[in-house]
């Protein structure tokens, strides 16, 4: 129930949905955080040789980890790190894209838990495409664009199979999406087998790796990000990642491209009774969302210094998953997943912090996301149960 | 301490924020009668029986049972006092069997903790065959009608030996036969000593089996009168609070070319293997109303559903304005000329969770009026919205940015009313436009139905109540089985050859079929 303002009789802010999806995913994120604080002290408690004032130091890093600058006579100090922050921000751009692709699929009605697979096929078709234009000698600008859309037309294909079988015969897309997930692994790995010319061979001691981009020069221009952030691996990778989500909540909101995917996602029988192709739109949101995790790989892999480890058949990049809890905590809202793709990839170089800093190691910023994770599933829960709060006192009134 | 009522609700106020739905409102109910509740949509009826079953809690006011002061918390309370409730939307698991969602909640169960289905089965059959519910026990909830579903939670009710059953919009859906077998059964269980709350906005059937009667009118009690001493009038302008016109007015039809003409059609049916609607033609002209009167389940939905392109037909043409549509997808359809009332406006005519607004432009968010260049243009929709909301008196919380969830019943159907008649298209096909709605809804829809017909429009009204059948139609094609068995004239046919026509014991012969 809606919170309405006694005076003017409109909604107050507070009591927006929107306001309470941001309030549900920091109640989330606040519970994860004080488990992982919890962690480190039962950690410190339990291992020898972590002092009182280890447990703090990890407690500190775990909140202020992009912060941290190092030690200073066995101090920790923190202020502006730039290749943290650069760093984190570079981390995000896959995690936002991945997301993104959730996130529109949920609003669609749709569970795309094949970001993966459609990450893996957007990692094959820009690496392919990158090395061999890299190698050909055409300009870098072309091979670029070529590089990205080839990884973003594959991942919208492979999108489109989960689409199609749900379009066409009903079969949930979840299991359909799981069965994409391993052939494409399966599929990648074999294409990479087969062709050497893709692997890096020259540098030794870097086995069943592919040649990074940046040895043939196709990299995702700086864009400003090696000023802001010297030293960091950050590129504009992030702005095109931050653009496309400005892109799609224009696209989920304001268009009629949007509409349409909503009132299929919302009521396909009611969408369908107005004459609206429920199955095209359907097989639509599913190129999208799969295009959207292709991107997040192709802009990964452009940014040039990054190596993929082509023997991939055996696991599915955490990229990929990881979009749910990404989209979760932002209530599927595109811009919102800016945002929480940041915030988990700073509990990322929280983790490696800690690695490097003290004497904890970086799972720990890995159980703080798996509690996220879970309570980001929790978080549809927790605005309910805001809701009903404000059911309770409307009615006293 | 004895009390000659077996539930009484006292000063019951209930608020939702922004509106009080229960404001002081007194109910009695005696043992062994039958209590009507009369109101019209949003009058509070729902939600005064919500907080009688538990699910929601009042502000202020007391319940009793029996004499005695009770809490109701939840329905689990409601039901270890008796209280069982038939909502007026069904509460039923689609996937489950008939069978299945009857004893849901109420299992038996064996030592081991196994159900005994067997013993349930030859209770749900007993009381099926004793009160005449016909169900099919071993169908899923999501293939059977809704008439079926109906008497599904009717039976569900009667399996928990409930004694004071409370009755929300029981006979919406029931065909006149099975509405006067309802009424019987009604009285029976009120011989048997079982106290019955029957909430209705149906006046003959309050005239006809109530003892008294409780009305309502936006939230407030109106007042508690004996069923002999009042009659329809009265209540009517009790309920409305102004003078009601209960005959529908119209003038003699005028009807000029045919806009719709369909020939031979056949529709496959979903459930069954055999066909739902079997080769029927029949055409509608300008400035009449054409009704397919029928009971439920005869192939009406099929058949519409058929005509406006939600289900493919296999046989058959069919002709909207001089155009071949029999192969056309239903965007095409409708751009031909037809605009489509439907039956479910849960299922087909809202995206529930879209707001009013979005609603409205359902089929017209493309046109250019409301879009450049595929940017939806909000002004004008929130324009045209606002408009159609003060045209069609659609009442909602917050106007046009209300969610279509929350509105009421008989607002969702006004809003589906507008956003069709609104389209100006040459035919409207009605399906069960007043399904579920109050006096005045009622009168306000046929109304607009007529001017409609006035206008030149060509009108398709599928119906599953006689009055509206009768009153409203210039011509009556009775379905039955998937077949036209009789075409009648309103004026020259009375409800007794209706039923007759209906129930399949008379049929015209072919020859006449086809005029």
């Amino acid at each position: 129930m809606l919170r309405l303002d006694p005076d003017t009789g409109k909604q107050k802010w507070y009591g927006s949905d929107g306001a309470k999806s941001v309030l549900s995913a920091i109640i989330s994120i606040l519970i994860g955080m004080a488990v992982g604080t919890l962690i480190i002290v039962f950690v410190g408690l339990t291992k020898e040789g972590i002092s009182l004032k280890g447990m703090w130091e990890g407690i500190r890093l775990v909140f202020l980890g992009v912060f941290s600058t190092g030690r200073d006579g066995g101090e920790l100090t923190f202020g502006f790190n730039p290749v943290n922050m650069g760093n984190m921000l570079f981390r995000a751009t896959p995690l936002i894209m991945t997301g993104l692709s959730v996130a529109v699929a949920f609003k669609t009605g749709l569970f795309n838990i094949g970001a993966p697979g459609q990450y893996l096929m957007g990692t094959m078709g820009t690496l392919t495409v990158g090395l061999t234009l890299g190698n050909s000698g055409c300009p870098v600008f072309v091979a670029w664009i070529a590089a990205f859309l080839a990884g973003v037309i594959l991942g919208g294909l492979w999108g489109a199979i989960p689409g199609i079988f749900k379009a066409f015969l009903n079969i949930n897309e979840v299991i359909t999406c799981i069965m994409t997930n391993w052939i494409a692994a399966n599929l990648v790995t074999w294409w990479f087998d087969a062709h050497d010319i893709f692997k890096n061979s020259a540098e030794g001691g870097k086995v069943g790796y592919i040649i990074p981009l940046k040895n043939v020069d196709v990299v995702t221009p700086k864009m400003g990000m090696d000023v802001l952030f010297p030293g960091s691996q950050a590129n504009g990778g992030f702005w095109i990642a931050c653009i496309i989500a400005i892109g799609m909540y224009v696209m989920m909101t304001k268009t009629t491209f949007g509409y349409e995917l909503t009132a299929c996602g919302s009521n396909r029988h009611a969408a369908k009774y107005a004459g609206i192709n429920d199955k095209k739109n359907i097989i639509l949101s599913m190129v999208i969302a799969g295009a959207l995790s292709a991107a997040g790989a192709s802009l990964y892999y452009l940014a040039g210094n990054t190596e993929f480890f082509w023997s991939t058949y055996l696991s599915l990049p955490a990229e990929g998953f990881n979009g749910i809890p990404v989209a979760l905590l932002a209530a599927n809202n595109p811009i919102a997943v800016v945002f929480s793709g940041v915030f988990m990839s700073m509990l990322n170089i929280a983790g490696t912090q800690l690695k490097s800093l003290t004497a904890y190691n970086e799972y720990i910023a890995d159980i703080i996301i798996a509690i996220i994770v879970y309570l980001s599933a929790f978080s549809m829960f927790i605005k309910q149960l805001l809701n009903k709060r404000d059911k309770k006192k409307g009615g006293n009134k | 301490m004895t009390s000659e009522y077996v539930i009484e609700m006292n000063h019951i106020r209930k608020e939702f924020p922004g509106i009080v739905a229960n404001d002081d409102i007194t109910l009695q109910l005696k043992k062994g009668e039958i209590h009507a509740l009369l109101g019209e949509n949003g009058a509070g009826k729902s939600t005064l029986m919500s907080v009688l079953f538990g699910l929601y809690q009042p502000e202020a006011g007391t319940i009793k049972k029996d004499g005695k002061e009770v809490k109701i918390n939840n329905p689990n309370d409601a039901t270890a006092l008796g209280i069982g409730m038939v909502h007026q939307h069904f509460k039923l698991i689609e996937v489950f069997t008939v069978l299945d969602n009857i004893i849901l909640g109420a299992e038996t169960t064996g030592k081991m903790g196994f159900l005994k289905k067997k013993e349930a089965r030859e209770k749900v059959l007993a009381l099926s065959e004793k009160y005449g519910l016909k169900v099919d026990v071993d169908a899923k909830v999501e293939d059977i009608t809704v008439g079926m579903q109906q008497r599904v939670e009717i039976l569900k009710m009667l399996y928990r030996d409930n004694d004071i059953l409370i009755f929300d919009e029981p006979t919406a859906v029931l065909t006149p036969q099975e509405i006067d077998e309802l009424m019987e059964i009604m009285r029976g269980f009120a011989k048997e000593g079982k106290s019955i709350l029957f909430i209705t906005h149906k006046l003959n059937e309050i005239m006809a089996v109530s003892d008294r009667v409780t009305v309502l009118r936006k939230g407030k009690y109106i007042g508690t009168v004996n069923t002999k001493d009042t009659n329809k009038q009265e209540l009517s302008n009790m309920m409305v609070g102004r003078p009601v016109q209960l005959e529908i007015k119209k003038d003699e039809p005028n009807p000029k070319d045919v806009v719709l003409k369909v020939e031979g059609l056949t529709i496959p049916s979903k459930i069954h293997k055999n066909n739902a609607v079997k080769g029927i033609s029949f055409d509608v002209r300008q400035g009449e109303i054409v009704c397919i009167a029928g009971i439920d389940g005869n192939g009406q939905t099929e058949l519409v559903y058929g005509l406006t392109g939600l289900e493919k037909a296999d046989a058959g043409t069919v002709t909207l304005c001089g155009q071949d549509i029999s192969h056309a997808g239903i965007r095409k359809r409708s751009e031909a000329g037809m605009s489509h009332i439907p039956e479910d406006r849960h299922k087909h005519g809202l995206v529930l969770s879209y707001t009013l607004e979005q609603n409205m432009v359902l089929q017209k968010y493309k046109e250019p009026r409301f879009q450049n260049h595929g940017f939806i243009k909000f002004d004008e929709v929130r324009k045209y919205a606002e408009k159609l909301i003060e045209d069609y008196d659609v009442r909602s919380g917050q106007g046009p940015i209300t969610v279509a969830r929350s509105m009421s019943g008989g607002n969702q159907q006004k809003a589906i009313i507008a956003r069709e008649l609104d389209r100006d298209e040459p035919l409207i096909i009605a399906v069960q436009p007043t399904r579920g709605l109050d006096v005045g809804a009622i009168e306000h829809i046929h109304g607009q139905l007529v001017s409609e017909r006035d206008k030149g429009k060509a009108i398709l009204l599928v119906s599953l109540e006689l009055d509206e059948v009768m009153g409203l139609s210039d011509r009556i094609l009775v379905m039955y089985e998937g077949e036209i068995v009789g075409e009648l004239n309103p004026k020259e046919t009375n409800v007794e050859e209706l039923g007759l026509y209906m129930s399949g014991a008379k049929r015209q012969g072919k020859e006449a079929e086809s005029c």
